[in-house]
């Protein structure tokens, strides 16, 4: 071998053993997913879900925890692009072992027409640690950091307020009066469906406890923030005459406001720096908490994706301070248009997201438009000037949870092209062999 | 140990291994990869070196399932050794396997070896005809 050649075998094989030892799986494959090429830690994570034995087909592989992949590439509608971002893939926790992998973190991206490149890594301990450092926040809260007082309230098996005690004063300002009446009425107007109700009762009656933080609402108004623990009682089952028996004790503790109330609670993780929304991650997180309840207590649940139209225009004609003010505008036009229970999130440059628990077709349609007429009727200011600008809505209502938050979000993105090309300024939603393909196109042609 | 070839799938196969020096075991059509209890390579055959394309300079000494070989760091492959040295119980057994040999993914067969007495485990490699 001449030196030259041998230099070149060297660096040859450093380089193998970079992908070998690479700590997280690489894979590229065609757009049906046909293996090219994949490394170590790849196989690792993939072998365990293989149902054929074989690894050629990255789809295939992936089909029984990610059916969604193979139509997600396909309708992507670049040349190239990410086509999906960390998604979270929950694995069927089916074998035994430390070594199984639960969470898998997916990143797609579209090469070009002819190849994709994956990335896998397993966030399995990721997600445990985070889940458990936002649980011991909650706990801490509730147990110890300032509480100023509590109140103990005692709920029927439905939730509603079986009497009323002096401390329940002390702390929210109701009095005799509470009593029948659900204990969402601490929450904010809104801030709770009559399901998420239900929800925190089932979640007490499987753990043992239900624990939630959160602004809570006083009789007079007045917000404070306070953490809400549920527990089952023993002998709950109602005797003959007494069904409006205590089921549930609440322990409801005003943990004072030096927290700030609300945006400095939550840290910047989760959270859009330009308008102070929730961000795309935030969203997810919500999301699929909500479709995971929502399998099991069956309710529609509505995602609106909000687009403004025409944005490049408005950047160009006032500038990128300009086009931050609009968003920002329309940030606040849209914290005003949605209940306390929605989660309203920026995902993109000019797109935004609202999450709506149990809520149905019509009901979203109706929102939507009112936000349509809203943002037409007060128009954002930029240095004084009035900035006219409108919002293109697609709406897709996911029932029972079914398909989870990557469908529901392609979904209502399908129908927001549909709006835009029907002329922009308007809402449509989701049905099936809703006409796509042109739309993107056009989209892009137009935006 | 001179004339007959040693056969992927000969039921003394640990034994007959332990019996041969480096060089004999570079003349073999399978892959064999050996480490020690706290799974450091210590053998690294041509066969497998090949295929891979990592030389043996590069592996002997490394624990096998974080530098080398990190596909096999599962429940599947992993776990059987460490499950049969807590359970002090002898293993031998070939399954189904795909590797990432030089970034393409292939089917092979592999064969775990590992005994409580034993001082060197083996993961042995034989490619499948697709």
């Amino acid at each position: 071998m001449t030196p030259d050649l041998a230099q070149l075998g060297a660096e040859h094989e450093a380089l193998i053993q970079f992908l070998y030892l690479a700590p997280v799986g690489l894979v590229q494959a065609d757009l049906h997913g046909e293996v090219a090429m994949m490394n170590p830690v790849a196989a690792q994570l993939l072998m365990p879900l293989s149902r054929n034995g074989g690894l050629d087909n990255l789809f295939v592989a992936l089909e029984g925890v990610a059916p969604e992949l193979r139509s997600m590439v396909e309708r992507h509608p670049e040349p190239s692009g990410k086509v999906c971002d960390g998604l979270h893939v929950y694995l069927n926790a089916g074998h035994g072992g430390k070594r199984v992998p639960q969470i898998l973190s997916l990143t797609l991206l579209k090469l070009d027409p002819e190849r994709v490149m994956a990335v896998i890594s397993d966030i399995t301990e990721q997600v445990r640690r985070e889940r458990r450092l936002r649980q011991n926040d909650a706990w801490l809260n509730a147990i110890l950091a300032g509480v100023k007082d509590y109140a103990l309230v005692s709920l029927d098996l439905q939730g509603r307020v079986c009497e009323w005690n002096p401390s329940i004063e002390r702390v929210t300002g109701f009095g005799p009066d509470l009593v029948g009446q659900p204990f969402t009425r601490f929450y904010p107007l809104d801030a709770m469906t009559l399901d998420h109700q239900q929800d925190r009762l089932r979640e007490a009656d499987a753990n043992g406890w239900s624990l939630d933080e959160g602004r809570r609402q006083r009789a007079d108004g007045s917000l404070y923030w306070g953490s809400a623990l549920i527990a089952p009682l023993p002998d709950r089952e109602p005797l003959p005459g007494d069904e409006a028996g205590a089921a549930y004790c609440l322990i409801l503790r005003d943990i004072g406001d030096q927290h700030g109330l609300p945006e400095r609670r939550h840290d910047d993780a989760v959270r859009d720096h330009l308008t102070g929304l929730a961000n795309r991650r935030a969203l997810f997180e919500a999301a699929e908490r909500e479709l995971g309840r929502s399998s099991i207590a069956p309710r529609p649940t509505a995602l609106l994706v909000i687009d403004a139209d025409h944005f490049k225009t408005i950047n160009d004609r006032h500038g990128h301070p300009g086009g931050d003010s609009v968003l920002r505008h329309l940030a606040g036009v849209l914290g005003e248009n949605f209940r306390e229970v929605d989660v309203v999130a920026r995902i993109g440059g000019e797109e935004f997201a609202v999450l709506l628990p149990s809520t149905d077709l019509a009901r979203a349609l109706a929102v939507a438009e009112r936000l349509r007429a809203s943002v037409v009727a007060y128009p954002a200011m930029v240095g004084g000037q009035p900035v006219e600008y409108t919002v293109s809505t697609g709406i897709a209502v996911a029932l029972d949870g079914e398909g989870g938050i990557d469908r529901l979000l392609a979904r209502a993105d399908d129908a927001l092209y549909a709006a835009k090309r029907a002329g922009r300024n308007r809402v449509d939603h989701w049905r099936p062999g809703i006409d796509v393909h042109d739309a993107h196109q056009e989209n892009a042609d137009a935006t | 140990m001179t004339d007959t070839p040693i056969a992927f799938d000969a039921p003394d196969l640990a034994e007959r291994l332990a019996h041969c020096t480096p060089e004999q075991l570079d003349t073999l059509d399978f892959g064999v990869i050996g480490f020690g209890p706290d799974t450091s390579v210590t053998l690294y055959n041509a066969f497998e070196s090949q295929a891979a394309g990592l030389s043996p300079q590069r592996v002997l000494g490394q624990p096998l399932f974080t530098n080398v070989a990190p596909c096999m760091n599962n429940f599947m492959v992993a776990q059987r050794f460490e499950d049969a040295h807590e359970d002090a119980s002898v293993l031998d057994d070939t399954i189904d396997y795909v590797l990432t040999l030089r970034m393409r993914p292939v089917k092979v067969a592999l064969r775990l070896l590992a005994s409580p007495g034993a001082g060197t485990r083996y993961v042995l490699v034989q490619r499948q005809p697709r």
